[in-house]
């Protein structure tokens, strides 16, 4: 036996030398050693990209990617109907999720883990009641921080509404206040948060230096749940967030003081377009404060379509209230739009996810299409600046 | 008005009945209860003027009228399209080992729900129909489908399918999506 692989061996080397060898043979290359990434520095053009898992939700998943390279940077785990938000100051990410201790069956934890943005490992948690939103419109206002970072809000439905306030330097959920049936936490400067009402107004809580709520208000009613109902998933503006209904209809909502304000209602659509063309899609909206530009995911359809993925970008001027741009998914090749993500800086980029999982980075300025991901992870239904 | 709020409530707590806890049933009752004050606002006649626009006109140009180009009526309750499934969003219990109303083997009905109202092609008439969810699994996987008739965002809690409506089930894991008639949505 050990003769016969001998003679195999020799054979093969006979025909190797018979080839011929080069007449200088290259250097061999260098042995290599295994060793672990740094995240470079962060850049505005950065995003973190929420995928759901639509197949195997306990398996979701923030993705870092860097627009300009093209390229997917790293990953945190997130668990089941997850949430993410990024601290103020950038060094810490919060995910908030639900966990079994067997898969998707066993003891269940519903948890906050603390992410350190430069390692992307979790360097403690928070275990939060078994009250924690699970919520597939995904927002920044389900889990949000305070604008000074001292606070995050974490939303609770069972289904009675109400918001975790944990302070974060103690690690400690400090407070619960009943939201009244009104959902999300979109925070205002300092320690506000706003909720959205089934009755169309918007529910203002302040919450003192202990984290206990001091102070609510309600404003007036602002749009009609039945005849034309905003979407959940509105757009931070400098001001406060702009919200879109379904025929769409733009209310943008000032936030800068206890008094909520309501700007003149102006639409998307032309009185031609509207029923016919309509926002739609998961995060169907995307601001640059800069430029002042407001991007939104549209498609045609009637009444129901408002989760059809876009197979238009309509790009607008968010202050002269004029459509600017008219941009064409490619939906025959990477799917209709279901998510949009317009980057922070004044040279922006946007991120454009379809229900394919392809990701579009665009030259936000121009749609020129910068980079092309043919399929990254399995739904990319949200995505968040750095 | 009154008469058919009346109905509808002996419906809903019927149902209630049948599929609840008593543990859950204040909140179930509650839900259900928010569902019945927005009916009079619930899409309930949706079919005839949306068809009619979409359907060839006539050799002379006017518009055909339905009798005349009848839909194809779907009665698989694997797909979509199946007229149950008019506000659904999730996967199809019925290619997950349930039916289009009951939970695959394993899993648990969440005892509470989204309303819906669908027209039923075969009589034409509009049912109450209750999406429940079945619990306790990983998600299915086979048959998504996502049909928003009459859906609204989630401040309308009774009228939305984005929550995950299995958050009241010991085991909060979404696995695949019910839809259950609740009775006759009377006019």
């Amino acid at each position: 036996m050990r003769l016969a692989r001998l003679a195999v061996v020799m054979a093969a080397w006979t025909a190797l030398a018979a080839q011929g060898a080069p007449a200088k043979a290259p250097p061999p290359l260098a042995p290599e050693h295994i060793g672990v990434e740094k995240l470079p520095a962060k850049t505005p053009h950065w995003a973190y990209l929420l995928d759901v898992s639509w197949n195997n939700y306990i398996d979701e998943r923030v993705y870092v990617y860097d627009g300009d390279a093209g390229r997917l940077l790293g990953m945190m785990d997130l668990g089941y109907y997850g949430n993410f938000a990024e601290s103020p100051d950038g060094k810490t990410s919060a995910l908030a999720a639900t966990y079994w201790s067997r898969g998707g069956h066993g003891t269940r934890t519903e948890v906050v883990e603390w992410y350190d943005n430069q390692t992307l490992k979790p360097r403690g948690e928070l275990v939060l009641g078994a009250r924690r939103a699970q919520v597939g419109a995904i927002t920044p206002f389900n889990l949000a921080y305070s604008a000074d970072g001292r606070f995050l809000y974490s939303t609770n439905l069972t289904p009675a509404t109400s918001v975790s306030v944990i302070d974060v330097a103690r690690n400690a959920a400090v407070s619960e206040i009943d939201t009244d049936g009104c959902v999300q936490a979109i925070p205002s400067a300092v320690h506000r948060f706003t909720a959205i009402c089934e009755n169309g107004r918007l529910l203002t809580v302040t919450v003192d230096d202990s984290g206990h709520e001091a102070q609510r208000s309600v404003s007036d009613a602002f749009f009609d749940v039945d005849k034309d109902p905003v979407f959940v998933q509105s757009v931070p503006t400098p001001e406060g967030v702009d919200f879109v209904s379904f025929l769409g209809d733009v209310h943008g909502v000032d936030l800068t003081d206890n008094q909520v304000r309501f700007a003149p209602v102006w639409s998307l659509v032309s009185a031609k377009e509207r029923g016919h063309w309509r926002p739609g899609g998961q995060q169907l909206l995307a601001y640059n404060a800069p430029l002042q530009r407001l991007y939104v995911l549209m498609h045609r359809g009637g009444p129901g379509s408002h989760k059809e993925a876009a197979s238009e970008v309509w790009v607008f001027d968010a202050k002269a209230h004029k459509r600017l741009a008219r941009w064409t998914v490619p939906t025959a090749e990477h799917g209709g739009g279901v998510a949009v993500l317009a980057t922070r800086d004044d040279k922006p980029l946007l991120y454009v996810a379809t229900d394919k999982s392809a990701l579009l980075v665009l030259d936000a300025q121009s749609g020129r299409v910068l980079h092309t991901e043919e399929k990254l992870g399995q739904s990319l239904w949200y995505m968040q600046n750095p | 008005m009154q008469a058919r709020l009346d109905r509808v409530m002996e419906l809903a707590a019927r149902h209630v009945a049948r599929r609840s806890s008593r543990r859950s049933f204040l909140g179930t009752f509650a839900m259900v209860l928010t569902g019945v004050a927005a009916l009079p606002l619930l899409p309930v006649r949706r079919g005839s003027v949306a068809e009619a626009a979409e359907l060839p006109p006539k050799a002379d140009g006017s518009a055909a009228t339905p009798s005349q180009a009848k839909p194809k009526i779907v009665t698989d309750p694997n797909s979509c399209e199946y007229w149950k499934y008019c506000a659904i969003d999730g996967f199809l219990c019925s290619c997950c080992g349930g039916t289009s109303s009951t939970c695959p083997p394993g899993t648990e009905p969440s005892p509470i729900t989204w309303i819906g109202t669908c027209q039923n092609p075969a009589d034409g008439r509009d049912y109450l129909v209750s999406y429940n969810d079945c619990c306790g699994k990983t998600t299915c996987g086979a048959c998504t489908c996502v049909r928003n008739e009459g859906e609204k965002p989630m401040y309308r809690m009774s009228l939305n399918n984005d929550v995950n409506w299995c958050m009241a089930n010991d085991n909060p894991n979404y696995h695949c999506s019910v839809s259950v008639i609740l009775g006759v949505a009377e006019k």
